[in-house]
Order: C-alpha cells, then sequence, then structure tokens
C-alpha cells in the first residue's frame, strides 16, 4: 500500500522545520489517508510521430506542440501517457477536514498534493516494469516549460479518464478532482538525456518563496 | 414484447458501441455522436449485428449527446438524439427495442465542480425530449459514478416523458464509485425516486461485478441489470483481457445472484452477446430474497435502521438566538459548523429545521441541505410542515432521505405524502390530529394506523413510515409519560414500524432536566423506542444510548462501548492543575478551542465582548502571526490559533445575542476565487483568518463569475475584496473583475493572492494590494478598515 510522504507534504507547506508535535500530526493523517484511499492510475504507450513543429501521438487526438516537447521527446519513437488521481473521494475529505478544522485541512491537503506525485511515481514502476527495454524521459504535464494546457481534454480523452479514474477536464483546462495529475514520458532506445525536473525548468523559479529562503520545493 | 418486458424473464441487451466503432476505425479523438449524422450505415450495421447476436433492446448512439458535451460540435441535442434513434429504430424493426443512451455530461456536479444540480436536471431534460420525440422505447442512464447526476437525470426523464427508464453506475473493486457511493445508497435511492431497472455497467469485468451484484440484488426489489466490461484492458496492447466465452461463463453467477437483464460494456462486441445469449438459453430467472430494513442514506453513507440511530437536533432555530441570527444573516458557515458538531458527537440523522418568521423557507430549505451534504456524510431529515419547502429540500437532496412530519390528519396527509412518495423518502408521522393528542396510548396507536394505511395507499412501503407517539411534559401531564411508553411498545410490536421520539421535552420545567431526560429515554428504548431525536452534544444521552446498545446485543462484542469509555475516567475527573493555570492567550497560543471558548465564557463575566476582543485576543493572535514570520510556527499552528480565537469569538457572539446587542464587526470584506479557478483551500484559509480577528467576511465561494463580485459589493455594503487564483489560465479573470470593480462609483479596495500571482502582476491589473498569505491579508485589513 502506497503512503504519502510527509517530508515532501511539509515541505509543500514551508514547514520542513517542524517541530515534533506537527510533524506527529502530519504522520498520523498520512496514516489515515492511505487507510481512506489509494491513488489511482491509468496509462497507456502510443507511437510517436512528428508533425510539424510538434509531435503527434497515434492512435489519439493529442498533438504536442513547443520546445518543451520537441526538448523532452527528441529521439523517442513511443511515449506513455498517465493519468493519476486521488479522486473526487479525497475532495470530499478535504472538505469535511475544512469544514472542522483548517489547520487539519492544510495538512491534508498537502498531504494530497504528495500522494498523488507518490500514484505517479508508481504507475511509473509499473512502466519501467512492462517495458524493461526502453529507457525514459522524466514525466512532465501540461503547464510545464511551453506545453500549453489545451492538450489536456485531448490527454484525458486518450486515456478514457473520465470513465476509468472519473477525471474531468474543466472549461477553464483543470482537472477534476483537485489532486489529479496527468504527464507524458518519452520512451526510447537509448538513454535520455532531456530533464524537465528542477528549478531550472520552472516557471516560478523567478519568485519561489523556497529559493528566496534558500532551499527548494524538492521537485 | 410489452412495455413492462424488463420485468418479465431474462431480457439481453446489446454491447459496447464506443470501442467496436474504435475498432472500426472511428477517428481519435472524434466524437462518436457525429457518426449518426456522417456515418449513419456503419452504426445500423452495428445494431443489426447485436440484434442477430440475441439483443432484444440496443442502445442508440446518444450516450454523450447532451448539450455540454457536443457544445464545440455545433450540432443540437435534438438533431444528434433523433439521427441516432431514427437509426436504432430502422435496423431494430420489430425485433428490438431502442434505448435513448445518456451517459454523464462530462463535467462534476456540485459540490465537486460547478454544475450544478439545476443546471445537470435541465441538460438531461433537452436529451430525454428528444429521445420520446423521435420515437425511443425506453431511456437509459448508464456508466454514472455520481449518484447526484443520476439523479438529475432520472428526475429528467420521469418528469418530461413516459418512458421507462434504467439507471446502471459503475462501481469499482471496493464496492464504491469515484465519488464513494455504495451499492445499498444508489438502490434504495433510485428505487425511491422511481427507477424502472437498476444495475450495473462498466469497470469491471462480470467476475468483478457478480458480489456487488448480489449485493443490488439483495437490496432492491427491481430487476437488476448486469453490462460488464470485457474484463479489464491492457494498458500496452489496449486488449480487454476476457474472451466472449470467459464472458458468458462468468455471468452465470450473476444470474444466480437474481440479474435478469444481461450486456456488455467497454471491450464487448457481437460475438460477447451471442456467446451471452446461448449460455442464458432456456434458464430461468434465479428468486430473489430481498432483505429492506428501514433505511436512509447519503452516497458515502448508507445508514440502515436495524437498531437504535440517533437523530440529532440542533439543526432548528427554536429558542435558540445565535441560531436565529445566522438564519436572518445568511450565514449558513454556522449551521454547517452545527451539523458538524453533531457528526462528531456521533449523531446517525440530522434533522434540519429552518423555519422562522423573516426566512423564506422554500428558498432557504434546499440551500441549507446543499451547505450541509457539501462537507457532512450523515441523511438528513427534513423538518418542516411547509410543502414547498419540503419538496424544494427533497429536490437537491442527494441520497434517500426522511420527512419529519405528517400527522393523522388527513389533509395533511393528502398535501406531504405524495412529496414523500415522489422522492422516495421516508416519513415521519405524529399520532394526533384535528381533535389533539389522545390522552391513551390506543388513541394514538390508532392514529399510527391511520398513517400508515394513508402511506400504503400512496405506494410509500412500510419500512418508510416512522412514528412519533409524542412526548408530553411529566411536570404538568405525568401519567402521559407511560401513555407514551405504551404507545411506542404497541407501535413497535404490533405495526412493526420504526419509532421516533423528541425526548429532552419530558423534563420541560423540572429541574436536573438530565437525569430526567436520561431515565426518559432509556425507559423509551426499552420500550422499543428506535429513532430518538436528541442533543447528542450532551453526554448524559449518548452514553445511555452506547449503553443501551450494549445491553440490546447491537454493539456487537461491546467494541463501541469499549473505545468510548476504556481510558476515560468513569467520573469526572477534577480538572487538573495545568489547566487551571492556563490562560485564554497560552489556549490561544497552542490553539486548544475547547479551552479557548471555555475560558472566553469565564471571562466575560468580568469583561464586555470588545474589550476581550481588543486587550486579549487580537495580541495573542499578533503574538501567533509574528512566530509564523519568524518560521517558528507553521501555517498549520497559525490556523489552530485562528481556529481558538474563533472560539472565543464565538462565545462573545453567544453573550452579545443573548443580551439583544448588535455582534462585534470590524468592518465587512468579501473573498472570492476568481471565475474557472476550483483551488479554494488558499482562499478559506484567509477567511478563516480574518474572521478570527474580527471581520465580518462575506464567502463568495470558489468560480466566482466577476458580476457576482461587482453585485455583492453594490448590495453588501463591503469595502474591501479579496479576489484568488491558483492558475494561469484564470488570471484573465482576476484581471476583468477588479476592472469591473474599479469602475464602480465607489470602488472598493481590492487585494489579490494566489500561487501565481506577484507583486508586479497585482499593480498591473489595477489592484490595490497584493498579499504573499493569510498573515499579509490581515495586515492589509487592518490597514483598511481598521
Amino acid at each position: 500500500m502506497n503512503r504519502p510522504s510527509v517530508d515532501e507534504a511539509l515541505r509543500y507547506l514551508g514547514a520542513a522545520r517542524a517541530d515534533p508535535e506537527l510533524r506527529g500530526q502530519a504522520e498520523q493523517l498520512a496514516d489515515e489517508l492511505a487507510a481512506a484511499l489509494q491513488p489511482r492510475y491509468v496509462w497507456t504507450v502510443c507511437p510517436l510521430v512528428q508533425a510539424g513543429d510538434g509531435f503527434h501521438l497515434e492512435g489519439t487526438a493529442v498533438e504536442l506542440p513547443g520546445a518543451t516537447a520537441q526538448k523532452m521527446l527528441k529521439g523517442c519513437g513511443q511515449a506513455a501517457l498517465l493519468a493519476c488521481t486521488l479522486g473526487a473521494r479525497f475532495d470530499a475529505m478535504l472538505r469535511t477536514a475544512q469544514a472542522r478544522d483548517m489547520a487539519r485541512a492544510v495538512l491534508l491537503d498537502a498531504l494530497g498534493s504528495a500522494f498523488v506525485e507518490a500514484g505517479c511515481d508508481a504507475a511509473e514502476e509499473e512502466i519501467s516494469v512492462r517495458l524493461p527495454g526502453l529507457y525514459r524521459t522524466d514525466r512532465f504535464s501540461p503547464g510545464y516549460g511551453d506545453l500549453p494546457l489545451t492538450v489536456q481534454p485531448a490527454l484525458c480523452a486518450a486515456l478514457d479518464g473520465g470513465r476509468r479514474l472519473g477525471l474531468t477536464v474543466t472549461g477553464s483546462l483543470l482537472l477534476n478532482p483537485m489532486k489529479s495529475v496527468t504527464a507524458i514520458l518519452g520512451l526510447s532506445d537509448t538513454p535520455q538525456p532531456a530533464r524537465v525536473r528542477g528549478c531550472r525548468f520552472c516557471a516560478l523559479a523567478g519568485h519561489c518563496q523556497y529559493r528566496k529562503e534558500g532551499t527548494t520545493c524538492g521537485c | 414484447m410489452d412495455a413492462e418486458f424488463f420485468k418479465q424473464g431474462i431480457v439481453i441487451l446489446d454491447g459496447a458501441m464506443g470501442t467496436v466503432l474504435q475498432q472500426r476505425g472511428l477517428p481519435p479523438g472524434g466524437v462518436p455522436e457525429l457518426l449518426n449524422l456522417t456515418d449513419p450505415e456503419l452504426l445500423a450495421s452495428i445494431h443489426r449485428e447485436y440484434i442477430a447476436a440475441g439483443s432484444q433492446v440496443v442502445y442508440a448512439n446518444t450516450f454523450g449527446a447532451n448539450a455540454l458535451k457536443l457544445g464545440r460540435t455545433g450540432k443540437t441535442v435534438d438533431e444528434i438524439v433523433s439521427a441516432a434513434v431514427s437509426i436504432a429504430k430502422r435496423a431494430a424493426g420489430t425485433q428490438a427495442k431502442v434505448a435513448l443512451d445518456m451517459g454523464p455530461l462530462g463535467e462534476l456536479l456540485e459540490p465537486m465542480g460547478n454544475l450544478t444540480f439545476e443546471r445537470a436536471y435541465e441538460l438531461f431534460r433537452e436529451v430525454a425530449q428528444a429521445g420520446e420525440r423521435a420515437g425511443a422505447d425506453l431511456a437509459v442512464i448508464e456508466t454514472m459514478t455520481d449518484l447526484y447526476e443520476a439523479k438529475a437525470a432520472l428526475l429528467a426523464v420521469k418528469e418530461h416523458t413516459g418512458l421507462p427508464v434504467f439507471v446502471t453506475m459503475s462501481f469499482e473493486a471496493d464496492g464504491r464509485t469515484f465519488t464513494g457511493c455504495t451499492v445499498a445508497s444508489m438502490a434504495r435511492t433510485l428505487e425511491g425516486l422511481g427507477a424502472d431497472a437498476i444495475g450495473l455497467n462498466c469497470s469491471l469485468g462480470p467476475d468483478g461485478l457478480a458480489p456487488l451484484l448480489r449485493e443490488l440484488c439483495a437490496s432492491t426489489r427491481l430487476p437488476v441489470i448486469a453490462k460488464p466490461n470485457a474484463g479489464l484492458p491492457d494498458p500496452v496492447t489496449g486488449r480487454y483481457d476476457m474472451g466472449p466465452e470467459d464472458f458468458a461463463a462468468a455471468l452465470l453467477p450473476c444470474l444466480e445472484a437474481g440479474v435478469t437483464i444481461f450486456g456488455g460494456c467497454c471491450g464487448t462486441s457481437p460475438e460477447y452477446i451471442r456467446r451471452l445469449a446461448a449460455a442464458l438459453e432456456g434458464k430461468a430467472p434465479a428468486p430473489r430474497a430481498c432483505d429492506r430494513p428501514a433505511f436512509v442514506c447519503t452516497p458515502p453513507h448508507p445508514a440502515r435502521i436495524d437498531g437504535v440511530r440517533v437523530i440529532g437536533e440542533r439543526v432548528n432555530p427554536t429558542g435558540k438566538k445565535r441560531f436565529q441570527q445566522a438564519l436572518l444573516e445568511d450565514d449558513l458557515d454556522y449551521i454547517l459548523d452545527v451539523a458538524v458538531q453533531q457528526e462528531e458527537a456521533g449523531a446517525d440523522i440530522l434533522d434540519v429545521n429552518v423555519g422562522y418568521p423573516g426566512v423564506d423557507e422554500a428558498a432557504m430549505l434546499p440551500r441549507v441541505v446543499k451547505k450541509i451534504q457539501s462537507a457532512v456524510s450523515l441523511p438528513l431529515q427534513l423538518d418542516s410542515s411547509n410543502p414547498d419547502a419540503l419538496e424544494a429540500g427533497l429536490r437537491v437532496y442527494n441520497g434517500k432521505a426522511a420527512v419529519n412530519s405528517v400527522n393523522g390528519d388527513l389533509q395533511v396527509l393528502d398535501r406531504i405524502l405524495p412529496i414523500v412518495k415522489k422522492y422516495g423518502a421516508a416519513v415521519v408521522g405524529l399520532t394526533l390530529d384535528p381533535d389533539g393528542i389522545p390522552q391513551t396510548a390506543g388513541g394514538r396507536v390508532a392514529i399510527a394506523r391511520r398513517i400508515l394505511d394513508a402511506a400504503l395507499a400512496h405506494g410509500i412501503p412500510r419500512e418508510d413510515v416512522w412514528i412519533d407517539c409524542l412526548t408530553l411534559t411529566v411536570s404538568a401531564q405525568q401519567e402521559q409519560a407511560r401513555e407514551t411508553l405504551k404507545a411506542v411498545r404497541a407501535v413497535r410490536e404490533e405495526l412493526g414500524l420504526q419509532t421516533v421520539l423528541g425526548v429532552s421535552n419530558i423534563s420541560f420545567g423540572l429541574p436536573n432536566r438530565g437525569l430526567i431526560t436520561q431515565n426518559f429515554l432509556i425507559q423509551a428504548l426499552g420500550a422499543g423506542l428506535t429513532l430518538p431525536i436528541v442533543n447528542p452534544n450532551q453526554r448524559e444521552v449518548m452514553d445511555a444510548v452506547a449503553a443501551f446498545r450494549v445491553l440490546s446485543g447491537e454493539d456487537e462484542q461491546c467494541r463501541a462501548y469499549v473505545d468510548r469509555f476504556a481510558g476515560a475516567p468513569s467520573a469526572p475527573a477534577p480538572a487538573n492543575q495545568a489547566k487551571q493555570d492556563m490562560t485564554l492567550e497560552d489556549a490561544i497560543l497552542r490553539g486548544l478551542r475547547g479551552d479557548a471558548g471555555r475560558l472566553a465564557k469565564q471571562a466575560l463575566d468580568a469583561q464586555d465582548g470588545l474589550s476581550l476582543v481588543e486587550e486579549r485576543l487580537i495580541p495573542a493572535l499578533d503574538k501567533v502571526g509574528e512566530g509564523y514570520e519568524a518560521g517558528t510556527l507553521f501555517l498549520p499552528q497559525l490556523l489552530s490559533a485562528a481556529q481558538a480565537a474563533q472560539a472565543v469569538f464565538e462565545a462573545v457572539r453567544a453573550n452579545l445575542a443573548g443580551k439583544g446587542d448588535a455582534p462585534v464587526k470590524k468592518g465587512r470584506i468579501a473573498v472570492a476565487t476568481v471565475r474557472g479557478d476550483i483551488h479554494d483551500i488558499g482562499k478559506n484559509i484567509v477567511k478563516t483568518v480574518l474572521e478570527n480577528y474580527g471581520y465580518d467576511v462575506l464567502d463568495l465561494g470558489r468560480d466566482v463569475p466577476p458580476e457576482t463580485v461587482v453585485e455583492a459589493v453594490k448590495t453588501r455594503q463591503i469595502s474591501l475584496v479579496g479576489l484568488s487564483a491558483l492558475m494561469t489560465t484564470t488570471l484573465p479573470a482576476m484581471e476583468e473583475t477588479t476592472r469591473l470593480l474599479k469602475a464602480l462609483p465607489e470602488p472598493p479596495v481590492v487585494w489579490v493572492g494566489g500561487a501565481v500571482v506577484t507583486p508586479d502582476y497585482a499593480k498591473s491589473i489595477g489592484a490595490d494590494y497584493y498579499a504573499r498569505d493569510a498573515k499579509q491579508s490581515v495586515e492589509i485589513a487592518k490597514k483598511v478598515l481598521g
């Protein structure tokens, strides 16, 4: 069974130096969350073809324009698409927590963010087990670099995210339920040097509170 | 086949449409419903293949044919639906029935998403009417994971067409839908609302659905449908892992469980249906045994009434000044808080009464129902004598509710029971009539029989009739306590109905009321009371219930009792030294809500509310704020302190409301998460902290259109507005809202914040301030409002 990382959650809250009492609360809440629900994910693999100045994922309506996609997927013959969510049940837990105790709610919110990332890690692990011969790029998502959020509906449709995860995309291109991630990984026969994780690739790096304090968010 | 074909023997539906179209080259990402216009022959051929394979019902290709999903195609619902139904009818001829297929709208309903229940209903109404006009034989609502959405669709079909209607939902292996709905909640809610057959489709293979179908068959009297996937898809190949033969074989246990209507969902094809039809050839439906206790529910919380279930009485303005004030000021957060406290105290069902002079009950009850259901999962009992309010409340209620109440007056019964029946609610019947309250148990039981007969005549099942034999004040009519207990016993034993009593009336006018109330409760439970209406926040009441559940055997192995009392002292211990020395400031700094409220009440004996707030509360909060700034305290601790401060404010407000004074208010602020944005925890944090500095905060919610913010500022005397946005895609809405606010003759001060907002951006859109966090928001409020 998966469990959210308390360290990661506290870092999201800017509370990496939390005292033992606060950390203890977070640990207990992490246990409760993991017992109540688990991240769900689906993934699929598609051939990748160059189309104009972007990529097309065969068998889907997904087009990936822009420099981020170019850099990440160069030399990849296929891509894995994945979606992971904590589902509407997490959102309901969070609503209840907000009505009862906001302090608990912000901890739960941060743990939820850490949990959905843990779910993505588990999905990536499964992909690596199923496709042992292939090298993977970092996973990247609509909104990273210049990959537009407008990719979201087609990505969600390609994964049948509505039926299989209860995932929807709002009119303003946000995923709902709230703790949800869609991501793309390039798959190649040769090692992939391209990376997107880390401050160098983050749009918020210029005014990031962590960096002002001399730390990072850990992504 | 006649109109009620689904009640007779075994019925075979069709298999997948979507995955078959993909196999036959549906362009990826295409809208399958457009094929109704572009390639009718392809669809007709699939329908014909299913009918040749044995399908007696085919689903027209209308799964996503609603205005929301068709929006970008430029096609109308009517065009698509009439084409789809015509194609299916031509293919079916007289050999098969044609179902109008209605899938989810593709956006989440409130409170998960922004789509209101009313809008969802309208979208489904359009589809249902188009389907009936086009000549569909029945409507099928399928692949639902949200019971609320299924209810909107079902009401739309039932209120606007004469079609029979099936509803199938998608469950995961853990027995819940994605939104947390249970099988029992689905069954009882949809049956109550008048579905003709219900079942499960999609998500799992027949082997995975079989245990859930067994539970469904035990929970409903309706015919049950199974339309499973061909197992699960492989992520690499996309192929479903169950072949036609295995699929058909795996459906036989579903037949044994009582399913009579069979078909296939994703991954199936005409071959699967052929095998399925062959496997079912000559088989007879299995006998069904239905287990029907009295029952109310919300989707995640099925409440079987098979023991004592406590109904919390606190959501009610009678005799409660603070609650009355909340109703008049439209303070739904306070009402939610009263509900939350009762849930935490162990109530099983919450009575909801919002009737008060000056309150439009028919408008208020549905809003309060939605508000409570957004954060509390307990079933509700809607308490009103106003039929319009009851109908409005039941309509938006998610699940199966109870109604409190009717009585033996035939006029009342004729007015209220049709509403109870329509929405599938349970109903409380009071044993009184126009002649008053009978003074004998026998007289009350006679009225109970009259109520039961009337309910049965309206088609309300027996288990949904609950009888209240009425508690009278023992100090005024001493002999009546015994009559009430006698009547409870008779209703339980002779009529076999659930019994309700408002218990605390008994002790009115006597000293040490708690003792009398507790004793009467215990005797009433012994006589057969199953649904006591009490204040669950009173410890001795819930203790008595806990003890009764042990003695009645309901609390198996005394687990709940042990959990409640193990480790707790059997008698209240004297407050320990540390607690006695604790100051109000300590309680706030440490975030101890209970202690802060208690100490504030004590302090109010010697100090007035305003000076308590100014001289003690605010300085303590400032100290917490400094720790937060310095990085020695973190957000959860800041919020704990804020909530402890809230307890102090509540004490001050209650004190003032008691004296009839105006509440302490420092100035009115509106906060909103802008249009398009659904991430509102940041805004909620800011609100919590501001309120605890004494500001009156109007929370406009999330995904708020600019016009709504402007309207609120104009009509509610607001001088400071906080706007939050989390995503870059919603920043334009922040800009537009700010621009409209600044164009007002008396523009409010605007401050903005949120993950992607920067000080430069704030300046560029004309906002007055940028706040990084809740603490900075308080600084701004102090500067602007003092």
